[in-house]
C-alpha cells in the first residue's frame, strides 16, 4: 500500500476530520452511556467523554476540543431529549468551564502540560461550572455549597483517572499507523 | 497493556451497581405516611406496620383525595366550580350534599357567622393564591351581596342558589370532611387505632396503644409553647388560628377567616380549637366561634352537646367550655 | 496502576494536581462539618410545603408536576425513597442530616433541607392541634 501520491498536507486535514468525527461519536457514546448508569450521587458523573476532548486537544488543537466538547453535549442531549431542559445547560455549563480551562493551560504551557494535569483541571472546573449553573438556574439555596468539597474531591479523582486514560488512549493513537507519516508507511509490513 | 477489556467493563458495570444497590433495607414498627391533600399536609398514622395496614392507609389517602377532587374550588370539574357556576340549581354527589347539610344547619345555627358561599370574597382577598392583597370598601360590599345562610337551598342531593352570581366555598369544612371520611375508610378496613392529621385538625381512632392519645395545642403567639394538652380517644380536634395563613400590609396582619358581616378578617379571637365526634363538626364550629367571638361562642356551643372549646381571645384571655378540664392532662 | 499514573504526570501535572488537592482540601475546611439539624424542611418554588421534626420517622408523598416524590425521614436523616424523575439524581443523594444539607429534586421541583440546631427531643404530646 502506498500513499505517496497523496499531499501529506491533504492527508492530515482528512486524517484530523475523520478521527475528531470518530472522537465525536465515541463521545456521545459515553455521554448518553453515563446518563444511563445507575449513579449513586448526583456529583458521581464519571466524565468519560472527556478522555475524547483531551485526546482531540493533544492529537490536534484546541480549537478541535471545543468542537468536540460542544458537539457532544449538544448531540447528547438530542440523544438523551433534554436538549434546553435543565440538565442540558449544566452538561453546556461543565463543558464550557472544562474546555475553557483545559484549552487555556494548553495554551499557556505548551508541551509541559500533560493529558493527566488537564485532566485533572478540566475535571475540577466541570464541577464548579455546573455548581454555579445549579446555583444560579435551579437551586437558589446556599445549601448547595455544602456540596462543593465532595463534588471537587470526586472530580479530582476521575479527573485523574480520566486523565491516565487518555494519555494512554493518545499514545496508542500517535502510535497507530494512520498516524505514522506517509513515508514510514511505504515500509513493508 | 495486557488488560482484559471485557472483564473490566464488566466489573465496572457490577461496581456501579453495587453502588446504587448500597444503603437499602429498614423496618418499620409504626406506619407514618404523609400526603399533600386539601392544600396542606396530611398524615395518617397507624400503630401497625403490616401489609393490610398499608393498604388500608393507602384507601383512606384514596378517599380523601376523592372528597379534594369533589369539593375544591380550583378543580373545574368539582362539585363547588360547577355550583359556583351554576344559574341556579345543580345535582351534587352524596357526600357533597351531606357537607352541605351539616354546613347549612351551623350557618343557621351561627346566625351566618358560619358561612358557605364566601367564594366571591375569598377570590378577591385572594389569601391563598399568589398576590394577596387589601380590597376597597366597594369590592368587599360588592362580594357580600346576597351573601348568608338562607342564600343556599339543600333538597335531597339538589343544591339552589338565591342568586346566579353567589359562589360557594367549603374552606371550612371539607377539610374536617374528608377527614372523617379517611377515619371511617380506616376503621372499615379492622384499623383499630389510628389518627388522621391534616396540616393541625385531627381525628383519633381509638386510642394511643394503652393510653389515650396526647394532643398539644399550639400557643396562637407562639410556636415552641402549648396552650394545653388534651388526653382524648376516637375524637376530633379541630384549630383555627389567626397565625396559620396571612399576609400584612403596612404592619396590619390579615389572616383567612372572614367574618361574612364585614368581609374582613375575623378580629374577636386569637385561636379557637374544637373537639368534637366529628372533624367536620369541630370544623365548622370552629370558625363560626371564631367569627362570633368567646361569648357568643360560648353560648353557641351550649346547642351541642358533647363538644368542647379552648378559646383564646384577641387579648389573649383563654375561655373554655366546662367540660374542657376534664380532658387536660 | 498509581506508579504508572504518576510517571504519565508531566512536572507541571504534579504541580497542578497538587495545587487543586488544596484546594479541595480548603474547601473541605471552609464548607465540611456541619452540626446536625433539627427538622426538615420542603419546598417548591421558594414556598414551604411542610416542615417536620428530623427526629420522627414518616413517610411522605410530596406531589410535583411528574408525580410523587416519596421522602422518607428515618434514623434522623431525611432521603428520598423513590420519584417520578428521570435520573433519579435526587435518590442518590443519600440521607442528609446536617445543618444547611438539601437535597434537590429539580425535575420535581422540590428542595428538601435541614435546618435547626441539636434535636430538642421528643415532646410530650403525640399530635399538635395548630
Amino acid at each position: 500500500m502506498t500513499s505517496s501520491a497523496i499531499d501529506p498536507v491533504e492527508l492530515a486535514r482528512c486524517r484530523r476530520r475523520v478521527f475528531l468525527a470518530l472522537f465525536t461519536a465515541l463521545a456521545v457514546a459515553l455521554h448518553t452511556l453515563e446518563f444511563l448508569l445507575p449513579a449513586p450521587a448526583p456529583w458521581f458523573r464519571l466524565g468519560f467523554a472527556n478522555i475524547l476532548t483531551l485526546c482531540a486537544l493533544f492529537l490536534f488543537d484546541g480549537r478541535a476540543a471545543w468542537t468536540l466538547s460542544l458537539a457532544r453535549v449538544l448531540v447528547g442531549s438530542l440523544i438523551l431529549g433534554n436538549l434546553f431542559a435543565p440538565g442540558f445547560f449544566l452538561s453546556l455549563a461543565g463543558a464550557v468551564a472544562a474546555t475553557a480551562l483545559m484549552t487555556g493551560a494548553r495554551e499557556m504551557f505548551g508541551a509541559r502540560l500533560g493529558p493527566v494535569g488537564a485532566s485533572a483541571l478540566g475535571a475540577v472546573g466541570h464541577a464548579l461550572g455546573q455548581l454555579l449553573v445549579a446555583w444560579l438556574l435551579l437551586v437558589r439555596h446556599d445549601g448547595l455549597w455544602l456540596l462543593l468539597p465532595f463534588f471537587l474531591l470526586l472530580s479530582l479523582a476521575t479527573g485523574l483517572l480520566n486523565g491516565f486514560a487518555a494519555a494512554l488512549l493518545i499514545d496508542a493513537v500517535r502510535g497507530h499507523r494512520a498516524f505514522a507519516r506517509p513515508a514510514a508507511q511505504d515500509a513493508p509490513p | 497493556m495486557p488488560l482484559n477489556r471485557p472483564l473490566i467493563v464488566v466489573l465496572l458495570l457490577v461496581l456501579l451497581a453495587a453502588l446504587a444497590l448500597v444503603k437499602r433495607g429498614g423496618r418499620e414498627a409504626e406506619l407514618r405516611e404523609g400526603r399533600i391533600l386539601l392544600g396542606t399536609l396530611v398524615e395518617i398514622q397507624v400503630p401497625r406496620g403490616d401489609r393490610a395496614a398499608r393498604d388500608a392507609v393507602t384507601a383512606a389517602f384514596a378517599e380523601m383525595a376523592r372528597i379534594e377532587a369533589l369539593m375544591s374550588p380550583h378543580r373545574p370539574d368539582s362539585d363547588v366550580a360547577r355550583l359556583s357556576a351554576a344559574e341556579e340549581s345543580l345535582e351534587v354527589a352524596p357526600d357533597t350534599a351531606e357537607v352541605f347539610a351539616l354546613g347549612l344547619d351551623v350557618a343557621a345555627r351561627s346566625a351566618g357567622a358560619f358561612d358557605l358561599t364566601l367564594g366571591r370574597l375569598k377570590a378577591l382577598w385572594d389569601l391563598e393564591g399568589d398576590n394577596p392583597r387589601v380590597p376597597d370598601d366597594a369590592e368587599i360590599a360588592a362580594a357580600l351581596e346576597g351573601i348568608g345562610p338562607g342564600a343556599l337551598r339543600l333538597d335531597g342531593r339538589w343544591v339552589s342558589k338565591a342568586r346566579p352570581d353567589l359562589a360557594v366555598d367549603l374552606g371550612g369544612i371539607a377539610k374536617g370532611y374528608a377527614i372523617d371520611r379517611a377515619i371511617a375508610v380506616l376503621a372499615g378496613a379492622g384499623i383499630e387505632q389510628a389518627s388522621v392529621n391534616a396540616g393541625g385538625d385531627l381525628r383519633l381512632l381509638g386510642s394511643r396503644g394503652a393510653r389515650p392519645w396526647r394532643i398539644g395545642i399550639r400557643h396562637p403567639r407562639s410556636a415552641e409553647e402549648l396552650l394545653a394538652t388534651l388526653e382524648l380517644s376516637g375524637r376530633a380536634v379541630v384549630t383555627s388560628g389567626d397565625y396559620e395563613r396571612f399576609f400584612e400590609v403596612d404592619g396590619r396582619r390579615y389572616h383567612h377567616i372572614f367574618d361574612p358581616r364585614s368581609g374582613y378578617p375575623a378580629s374577636a379571637c386569637q385561636s379557637v380549637t374544637l373537639v368534637a365526634d366529628s372533624a367536620m363538626l369541630a370544623d365548622a364550629l370552629a370558625t363560626a366561634v371564631f367569627v362570633l367571638g368567646p361569648e357568643k361562642g360560648l353560648a353557641l356551643l351550649t346547642e351541642f352537646p358533647g363538644v368542647e372549646a379552648l378559646i383564646v381571645a384577641a387579648d389573649g384571655a383563654t375561655h373554655a367550655t366546662p367540660g374542657l378540664a376534664e380532658l387536660k392532662r | 496502576m498509581i506508579a504508572a499514573l504518576w510517571r504519565r504526570m508531566t512536572v507541571l501535572d504534579r504541580f497542578i494536581v497538587a495545587l487543586l488537592l488544596l484546594g479541595v482540601l480548603a474547601s473541605f475546611a471552609v464548607l465540611g462539618r456541619q452540626p446536625a439539624g433539627a427538622r426538615v424542611l420542603v419546598e417548591r418554588d421558594g414556598r414551604l410545603l411542610f416542615s417536620a421534626p428530623l427526629g420522627e420517622a414518616r413517610r411522605v408523598a410530596l406531589p410535583g408536576p411528574l408525580g410523587d416524590t416519596l421522602l422518607e425521614i428515618a434514623d434522623g436523616r431525611a432521603r428520598i425513597l423513590s420519584s417520578p424523575c428521570p435520573h433519579k439524581v435526587c435518590m442518590g443523594m443519600g440521607g442528609v442530616f446536617r445543618r444547611g444539607e438539601l437535597i434537590a429534586c429539580i425535575p420535581n421541583r422540590l428542595i428538601i433541607s435541614i435546618e435547626g440546631g441539636a434535636d430538642q427531643g421528643s415532646p410530650a404530646y403525640d399530635l399538635l392541634s395548630h
